[in-house]
């Protein structure tokens, strides 16, 4: 019923969206990491679908940061991982997610010290690790613990971003860290190797990824402008998908890197067609949620067993949450 | 002479009274405006907790703890970092101080680093002392150290600056070596405004202790209120807030006591 009704609050809004005057600006916070959002970024796709809106674009650290900018209204486009949704969704945060931005494989993995020899979660026992709290790659590594009976405070685990991860790792302050490029790969030339990715942890049962978000205020007084921003996003998906070389151009520009780390890279982050992010998998449709949501419950239940949430929601929130009708929409024209 | 001064104190005390009357109806209103506007529904609960879940916050990390320690840890780890530096500041701060009050060529040669790093977002100081110095405890002690001392050099400089020269000169001519002016003369004169300065350079220090918490601590007041900003926890924030700015107000409080003792004429002076 009360999808119903939302789903009729929606439709209505749309049909009174087509009167609504434009939006002056948009702001689209995009988080640092290799995904077609940079590809959408540097093609002006968003500017081609909204014609006469100013775009910004605001590069954004991690989940927590981008936690804190939708807290402040700072931005109206966001992205975040399944962790930091979790967080956001259960501490009431205004916020509808809208798509899925990117699957994580082996762009995001735990790299380790090659001299200190580590061959299994076991032998991080004394050692210093770092991760950016709140993120997907600490939530992995507290799960990943949690599986193997290991007591994190066996070992020193240290709250830093990536770009402090790489600062830390070239002056020898840290043994192991698991976060993302492109920052992941100065670490592994750097007497690193992979000992864990988030492909591997996916297949084990956690997967972890990132959704696009906006903010209620916007969706509700601009929703066509949602469906232009999916349509926009979409599209970068499709570019990547079907022209890999001249992505890894772009990729290549937009993060500093050579051609050849933003080739590779590019094949650690999985990208999702909109038309298959309607299916059981992710997003699912209106009527019949995604497993997205079972994503966020389990996501959610462990982060409250290690006190960093409160209580869970329940299921009825992350569905209210995760609204495919805009994507629907999108797929349909 | 004995009735006048019975007078005065009773002035004293009266004033004393209605000082502290007044504080508290500040304190008094603060909260009640706090209680009125969380009960009412006029602030988001996200951003601003009630009191009562801000205090619930304070029992369950002064007894269970946040992230692995107790509140009292916490609070204990951010005092002993912001003490080490505010000691290292007055250790390194007043001397420096007074040889620029007395030396216009010390002055010339010190001024260029201290005015130019002053003004330094400590922030944009860190990224450099993380660079240098790691993420341990070296580049926290750092940062906390540089935020305290240009307000000990400057202060201490402008007390000794402005002390009449004919105090030094009579001691002179008493037979006073360059120590003995040090000590009985430059200090306690400059005494009083060296003290109002220590306070001001811990004022500092506290300003810093979050973003010197956020790089890889993982204990601490600071790190505590960042990490559960990071996780939205408001009540935490509020609370690790609070317990931050009582800590504050204590240190100060001790510190106009520890003044007291040590220049009990300026107290003297006042009345």
């Amino acid at each position: 019923m009360k999808k119903l009704l939302l789903g009729l609050t929606s439709a209505l809004a749309l049909s009174s969206a087509a009167m609504a005057e434009a939006p002056e600006e948009v702001t689209i916070g995009y988080l640092n990491l290799v995904n077609a959002q940079l590809v959408t970024k540097s093609l002006g796709l968003v500017q081609k679908h909204m014609p006469g809106v100013e775009i910004n674009y605001i590069k954004v650290g991690g989940g927590g940061d981008m936690l804190r900018a939708i807290a402040a209204d700072q931005i109206d486009f966001g992205g975040l991982g399944n962790p930091p949704t979790a967080i956001g969704v259960a501490r009431g945060l205004p916020i509808k997610g809208t798509m899925v931005l990117n699957m994580l494989d082996y762009v995001e993995a735990m790299v380790v010290r090659t001299e200190e020899d580590i061959q299994s979660f076991a032998d991080l026992r004394g050692k210093t690790i770092a991760a950016p709290f709140g993120s997907t790659t600490h939530y992995l590594l507290l799960q990943a613990l949690a599986n193997e009976g290991i007591d994190p405070a066996s070992m020193k685990i240290l709250d830093l971003r990536p770009n402090d991860i790489a600062l830390a790792w070239s002056r020898g302050d840290i043994d192991a860290a698991w976060f993302w490029e492109p920052n992941l790969n100065k670490t592994v030339s750097d007497g690193g190797n992979i000992f864990m990715t988030s492909g591997i942890m996916e297949k084990r049962g956690y997967p972890t990824w990132d959704v696009g978000v906006v903010m209620n205020e916007f969706a509700d007084k601009y929703p066509d402008y949602v469906e232009k921003f999916i349509a926009a996003e979409c599209e970068g998906i499709e570019y990547w998908i079907s022209n890999p070389a001249e992505t890894a151009v772009i990729i290549a520009e937009e993060l500093e890197l050579s051609l050849e780390d933003a080739t590779r890279m590019m094949r650690g982050t999985e990208m999702v067609p909109c038309e298959k992010q309607l299916t059981a998998q992710y997003m699912g449709t209106e009527a019949a949620a995604g497993g997205f949501v079972d994503t966020l419950i389990a996501t959610s239940d462990f982060l409250v067993s290690q006190e960093r949430l409160p209580e869970s929601p329940s299921r009825e929130v992350f569905e209210d949450f995760l609204v495919s009708t805009w994507l629907e929409n999108v797929v349909a024209e | 002479m004995s009735e006048s001064s019975s007078f005065a104190q009773h002035v004293k005390a009266r004033f004393w009274m209605r000082s502290s009357l007044l504080s508290l109806t500040t304190v008094v209103f603060m909260f009640a405006a706090w209680e009125f506007v969380t009960a009412t529904g006029l602030a988001n609960k996200l951003f601003l907790p009630a009191p009562e879940a801000v205090w619930k916050a304070f029992i369950k990390a002064a007894t269970k703890g946040y992230q692995g320690n107790t509140l009292q840890t916490h609070v204990g780890i951010s005092l002993l970092r912001i003490l080490a530096a505010f000691f290292a500041a007055i250790i390194v701060g007043v001397p420096l101080g007074i040889l620029m009050g007395l030396s216009k060529d010390a002055r010339s040669l010190l001024n260029p680093i201290i005015e130019f790093y002053r003004p330094l977002p400590p922030l944009g100081l860190y990224t450099l002392l993380v660079m240098w110095l790691g993420i341990g405890e070296e580049s926290k002690f750092a940062l906390l150290f540089l935020a305290g001392l240009p307000g000990i050099i400057i202060t201490t400089t402008q007390a000794i600056w402005n002390i009449e020269p004919i105090y030094a000169r009579a001691a002179q001519a008493l037979g006073a070596k360059r120590w003995d002016l040090v000590r009985h003369v430059y200090l306690p004169a400059a005494g009083p405004t060296i003290l109002a300065g220590m306070r001001l350079s811990l004022g500092f220090i506290y300003t810093v202790l979050v973003a010197a918490e956020i790089v890889a601590a993982t204990a601490g007041i600071g790190w505590m209120i960042w990490d559960a900003a990071k996780f939205l926890l408001s009540d935490v924030v509020i609370m690790g807030l609070i317990v931050l700015g009582l800590t504050g107000v204590a240190l100060d409080m001790a510190m106009r006591q520890i003044g007291h003792w040590l220049m009990p004429w300026e107290a003297q002076l006042r009345n």
